[in-house]
């Protein structure tokens, strides 16, 4: 032990820990805790400083400024009355409903959701052949191993594409249109129910395989009685969800202009109004909301295994997220 | 009614003998195949079924080579290997498959006679009435009969069972042995059971064939399966308990601490 006193100052250097030595080993692990912690100290600040600039740069990029947001800001309010339209109902104020009624009725939004369904369930429909035979012969299964991995590889390419860039790359087949909505859904339909199915046939047991084999059936029939039946009901409800994933994708299609309700929204939102364009958002949200309870009643009733259901509010509540979710791809 | 005739049946497996030179000969009756796991219980039943082939010796049925005579045996599976999320009698109905064209079979347009045999099959086995029921929803018992429903609609002249009880509890496995003895009875089917356990085995069979690393130990009639006789097959330890019994015979009732778990 050292009479001196250890902790006695010894300038800048020793305060930040870049000095040499120590009188003992603790005392140079002291120095060496300094030393760290100066570093991490200077990594923060430079951390900041960079950070700082960034986010100045992409200010300057994007001209926002505080002063803009608080001369738009009235305005914003007024779009905000145009969104939610005031009223009273005998005296008690409350959002007029009737506008967004009269406005679904006048400008045919029931028929643009009826085009958003049949874009959804025409390409759900054309693509269900597809994603049937690629789903069964990508399971190694049925078709022996290097060879199924081809239409795996294919399945897989499909899905790497978004539906909305299919809907853009089908473009010059038929236009911006509901047609073209259909083909993009599809395509899509093919690559993501196929390889649902595939990952279904994988899980099936050997068991029943086997039992069927047992009875003398032909190769056809232990196919379709001892695999296919094992999965009939996965199918179907495979195919409710991806035809609840389909009608998102619909919505989405048609804010590119590919008609039904998304196409409703887009063109008032570039007209600017604001409560017709609630209106189609109210609708929307009323139709991926239902479908998706629909697909899950009977998706419940199909499984006896999965008791997963989503109450009503959750799904008009993450309906909005999960239309994004479907258009950019994921589900 | 058929005729089983097993003559010096060898199977091996490269080196791993699992059977040797076993003869025998069965014929209108319920016969029990006893052994340990491992003894060749298995091996017999896949052979005699077609699912493998016998290295050197005989199988035949009725005097024809049982390859002949594949769908005239039906099988019932330890683990019922039945379609699970399919009603009862469509999966009993998949028994006429074989008599069933390809496409005739996807729309289930089963000759009517077919479609009553499931039935009738069902109600053998005492699930008539839930024919319709999924066979997921239904308990282990009763997945079993459906499987021995199966194997009589494929119209057989002789059942093979493969431990058809081994993952039931005892009550369900004495209900279930119940049933196979009444269908083979029915149905005057020939029927080939493999069990592991002795008391149910004494039970319900009218004659033991016993199997002892691939080997045939015994062949005898009801009665004739004695305490020593078992005790030769199982070696001492698994009979522990029953060693000082005087005869196994058919009116005991199956004891749980005799149950032996297979693996």
């Amino acid at each position: 032990m050292s009479s001196e006193s250890p902790s006695k100052p010894r300038g800048l250097r020793s305060y930040f820990g870049f000095v040499d030595g120590g009188e003992s080993a603790v005392e140079r692990k002291m120095t060496e805790l300094k030393r760290r912690k100066t570093i991490r100290r200077l990594w923060a600040v430079l951390g900041v400083v960079v950070g700082g600039i960034a986010f100045y740069l992409s200010l300057l990029a994007t001209e926002f400024t505080v002063s803009q947001l608080l001369t738009q800001f009235p305005f914003f309010l007024d779009a905000l009355t145009e969104y939610f339209p005031p009223t009273t109902y005998s005296g008690i104020p409350f959002i007029d409903v009737a506008q967004y009624w009269n406005f679904m009725v006048d400008a045919g939004l029931f028929r643009a959701a009826g085009v958003t369904m049949a874009i959804a369930f025409a390409g759900t429909v054309l693509g269900l052949p597809g994603a049937l035979l690629f789903g069964i012969l990508a399971s190694e299964r049925v078709v022996p191993y290097p060879f199924n991995f081809l239409f795996r590889a294919t399945m897989s390419f499909i899905r790497a594409i978004p539906a909305l860039v299919w809907a853009l790359i089908f473009i010059p087949l038929g236009g911006v249109s509901p047609f073209t909505g259909v083909l993009a859904i599809m395509v899509d339909t093919t690559g993501y129910l196929g390889r649902l199915f595939t990952d279904e046939l994988e899980e099936i047991a050997d068991g029943p395989i086997e039992g069927i084999e047992s009875t003398g059936a032909t190769k056809p029939q232990v196919i379709s009685f001892g695999m296919l039946s094992q999965v009939f009901r996965q199918f179907i409800a495979w195919i409710a969800f991806d035809l609840e994933h389909n009608v998102r994708v619909a919505i989405g299609l048609g804010l590119i202009g590919a008609g039904g309700l998304g196409l409703e929204l887009d063109i008032q939102r570039k007209t600017f109004n604001y409560t017709e364009m609630m209106a189609c958002i109210i609708l929307i949200v009323v139709l991926a909301g239902s479908v998706e309870l629909m697909s899950q009643r009977v998706r419940s009733y199909l499984r006896d295994d999965d008791s997963e259901e989503t109450g009503v509010l959750e799904v008009f509540l993450t309906a909005p997220r999960k239309i994004l979710d479907s258009t950019a791809g994921r589900r | 009614m058929s005729t089983l005739t097993v003559e010096n049946v060898t199977k091996t497996y490269g080196d791993v003998t699992a059977l040797e030179d076993v003869s025998f000969e069965i014929e209108d009756e319920f016969v029990v195949l006893l052994g340990e796991s491992g003894a060749g219980k298995s091996t017999m039943l896949r052979c005699i079924n077609g699912l493998t082939e016998p290295t050197s010796g005989g199988i035949y049925l009725d005097g024809r080579p049982i390859e002949e005579s594949q769908p005239s045996i039906g099988m019932i599976f330890q683990q019922h290997n039945l379609v699970d999320g399919v009603s009862a009698y469509l999966n009993a109905l998949t028994g006429s498959l074989e008599r069933t064209g390809f496409v005739s079979s996807l729309f289930q347009w089963q000759e009517p006679a077919d479609k009553r045999r499931a039935l009738e099959a069902l109600e053998t086995v005492g699930l008539l009435d839930e024919a319709h029921q999924r066979v997921s929803q239904m308990s282990g018992g009763q997945q079993q009969r459906v499987g021995i429903a199966r194997a009589l609609v494929q119209d057989p002249g002789l059942l093979l069972a493969d431990e058809p009880v081994a993952s039931l509890d005892p009550a369900s496995a004495e209900t279930v042995m119940g049933y196979l003895r009444k269908a083979a009875g029915v149905h005057e089917v020939t029927a080939l059971v493999s069990l592991h356990q002795v008391n149910i085995a004494a039970h319900f069979g009218d004659r033991f064939i016993g199997l002892r690393d691939g080997g045939l130990v015994f062949d005898v009639e009801r009665g004739g399966l004695t305490p020593s006789l078992i005790d030769d097959l199982y070696g001492s330890v698994e009979t522990v308990g029953l060693a000082d019994r005087r005869a196994v015979d058919r009116t005991e009732r199956p004891l749980e601490a005799e149950r032996r778990v297979e693996a």
